[in-house]
């Protein structure tokens, strides 16, 4: 059987994905969507976000998109490889060190820098994450600790689809 | 109660709500497809899994509780995010977020602002993610406090 260890220094990439206009948006008419949770989508007023105006007038070059995204798209990252475990008891931090811009594509991206036993039979992750611009430079970057009940090493391999003839 | 009338008046030591509120399926399900989160366990169930990375957005419900004229002209910045997961959160739960401002200051020019947020069950007052979210009041130079 496989070992279902995930070896310090194993490092996890996403597939690289562009921060379009369009996925600024989405994030930005969450925010009233969620807080009036009545069954509709509704829309932001401008916002720094997804208004190239307003951006400008706050003394950007242009839109950037929220810190939230790329902490979303890591979260998305250790969710394919432990799966639920990932929103169970542990911890994520992310911190925003450069602007995402329109159009910068991203790479998301995650390290194991610990990994001890944890509950239950259960081990404990420590990973340092980060999202990377197409020239490697770290734009985003942060730590996450998971206590992991499956095999994240099997769930990596597993196929998103299946084929049958 | 009002603490401030913009957000970025906020002190030290103000405390925002406690407020009370459930999260529907709908909007979990929304902002994990807003997210591009197309897991199982927030779209294909009756009762999804709440991401923790959705406590950011019940800063912004205190806000609206606390600060009832919103932003103010200048765009805050977010610059660190920072949750601790006790529990898992399901949609339809009823919960409890209560925040605490740790800390104004200023670094580099500019106004920093952190948010303390404790988000619990109502029942048994279970916590369940505590989490600390640091703004920029104002990105625009200029701005800066003495």
């Amino acid at each position: 059987m496989d070992d279902p260890r995930l070896e310090i220094g194993t490092e996890l990439r996403a597939l690289p994905r562009r921060m379009t206009r369009e996925r600024m948006r989405w994030y930005v008419d969450l925010l009233p969507t969620v807080e009036a949770d009545d069954g509709r989508v509704h829309q932001a007023e401008p916002t720094i976000h997804d208004d190239d105006e307003f951006a400008k007038s706050q003394g950007l070059p242009g839109i950037i998109a929220d810190g939230m995204i790329s902490t979303n798209w890591i979260l998305s990252l250790l969710m394919d490889a432990f799966g639920e475990d990932a929103l169970r008891p542990g911890a994520l931090s992310t911190r925003y060190i450069a602007p995402v811009f329109e159009d910068v594509v991203l790479t998301v991206a995650a390290r194991v820098t610990s990994l001890e036993n944890g509950t239950g039979g259960a081990l404990r992750y420590g990973l340092d994450v980060w999202c990377e611009d197409a020239e490697g430079r770290k734009l985003t970057v942060g730590k996450a600790s998971i206590q992991a009940t499956g095999s994240a090493a099997a769930r990596a391999r597993a196929p998103r689809f299946t084929i049958s003839a | 109660m009002a603490t401030g009338r913009y957000t970025s008046d906020l002190e030290t030591g103000d405390v925002l709500g406690p407020v009370e509120f459930t999260l529907s399926p709908f909007v979990v399900r929304e902002y994990c497809h807003g997210n591009e989160m197309h897991h199982p366990w927030f779209q294909d169930t009756d009762r999804p899994m709440v991401p923790p990375t959705m406590v950011h957005l019940q800063k912004l419900r205190l806000y609206t509780h606390a600060c009832p004229a919103g932003t103010g002209p200048d765009a805050r910045v977010h610059v660190e995010f920072d949750a601790t997961c006790h529990d898992v959160v399901r949609a339809g739960e009823k919960l409890r977020a209560t925040g605490r401002v740790a800390q104004r200051y200023v670094k580099r020019e500019r106004t920093y602002v952190q948010v303390e947020i404790d988000l619990r069950a109502v029942e048994g007052d279970r916590p369940l993610i505590t989490y600390r979210d640091t703004v920029i009041v104002a990105y625009k130079p200029g701005k800066v406090e003495a």
